[in-house]
């Protein structure tokens, strides 16, 4: 009636969110060990990786600040992609491996904290502001990054969540 | 007809759908989640996180979320003076997203927000659906407004040059982030269910 999803056919295969999560995480392992953007002014260079962001929160007194950058560019994603891996493989593999429950019931819950895309909006407006007073370079970071929200949006669409669950199943019920 | 009206209910987290007790609770037998008709205190909740992010508000827009340390002298901006500075160099289409994501959508958000408390509490039964759809999206957009948290973040981090520039974020940055951080949490405690009830004197 309201035109909420109650119930979808499950379809599709595992091996699809498998590949595309297992490319996400490498690509976010990328995102975090080359220089992300580079700073001329006056010349001197300053070079940020991606961590840069929240230790310059950090450095600045806001340890709040930090974490919430930390949390939603690094951290969150970190956790859904590798947990959402875990889940898909255990049920791949039909290996009744500990926590698969507890990790698919919390994944739907990091998902609005993963906030790659605006992230993304945020160095655009970085470049815009910066470029008046300094020359920017961009980091092989930076192409990860973008590689990486591609790949993660594609992973978490074909990552379906009732199809796990059903495949689940009721405990002590065979399905 | 509800759901509710049968005696059934889906879960949350797996949205399995099963038949509640008379109690109306249980716990899913699929995944653990505690089951309820409806969240529990959802309209407490969703109340004390939107007062708490008003009361945020006025210091996020008042308050410098990052100062300018330039040759000595320094200059502050607070969210709108970094939307207008966008604006005024030239490059109106950021400019304009920027002003939506985190002007507009905060404000529209705690608007909506307000509006979906108060109707359900009145219990009216006029435009469910299109409440239903303004939940959807107020749910979906409100993370765009982190985009000046991020915005501040990485200017601090590229423009650390000693005594030619600093930026240096600023008390409004963690006031913002928390009109944005209790929002989010105010939409998701906000049972959209709760705007479908109340309508047996209605058309049932
Ligand atoms: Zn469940």
């Amino acid at each position: 009636m309201c035109g909420a999803l109650l119930v979808r056919n499950p379809k599709g295969g595992l091996d699809r969110p498998i590949a595309l999560y297992s490319t996400a995480l490498i690509l976010l392992l990328l995102a975090n060990i080359f220089p992300f953007l580079t700073l001329e002014i006056g010349g001197r260079q300053e070079i940020t990786t991606l961590f840069g962001a929240s230790q310059a929160m950090y450095n600045a007194g806001m340890g709040e600040l930090a974490v919430v950058v930390f949390l939603t560019s690094i951290l969150a994603p970190a956790l859904m992609m590798t947990s959402s891996l875990y889940v898909l493989l255990a049920v791949r593999f039909r290996k009744s491996l500990p926590g698969v429950r507890v990790l698919l019931s919390w994944i739907g819950h990091l998902e609005p904290w993963v906030m790659l895309d605006v992230f993304m909006l945020g160095v655009l407006v970085a470049f815009v502001k910066l470029g008046n007073m300094a020359t920017m370079y961009t980091g092989n970071s930076l192409y990860a990054f973008m590689g990486l929200i591609v790949v993660f949006a594609a992973a978490s669409s074909s990552f379906d969540t009732h199809l796990l669950w059903h495949k689940l199943g009721i405990p002590g019920r065979k399905t | 007809m509800r759901a509710r009206d049968v005696g059934l209910a889906s879960c949350h987290t797996c949205g399995l759908l099963l038949h509640l007790p008379a109690s109306g609770h249980t716990h899913c037998p699929r995944c653990g989640t505690p089951m309820h008709m409806r969240k529990p205190n959802s309209l407490n909740n969703t109340w004390a996180l939107l007062i708490a992010a008003i009361i945020a508000y006025l210091p996020a827009n008042l308050y410098p979320v990052m100062t300018v340390i330039s040759f000595g002298k320094s200059q502050s901006d607070t969210i709108m003076s970094g939307v207008i500075y966008l604006f005024a160099h030239g490059d109106w289409p950021l400019g304009l997203i920027v002003f939506i994501a985190s002007v507009l959508v905060p404000l529209l958000k705690m608007l909506a927000l307000l509006y979906l408390l108060i109707t359900v509490q009145k219990k009216s039964h006029r435009r469910r659906l299109q409440r239903t759809r303004l939940y959807r999206v107020v749910e979906l957009v409100g993370r765009w407004s982190m985009v000046d948290i991020f915005v501040v973040a990485l200017l601090a981090a590229l423009v650390n040059v000693g005594a030619v520039a600093t930026i240096e974020p600023g008390a409004g940055a963690i006031a913002f982030s928390a009109v944005v951080i209790l929002t989010m949490f105010a939409a998701m405690n906000f049972d959209p269910r709760l705007i479908w009830d109340y309508q047996g004197e209605d058309n049932g």
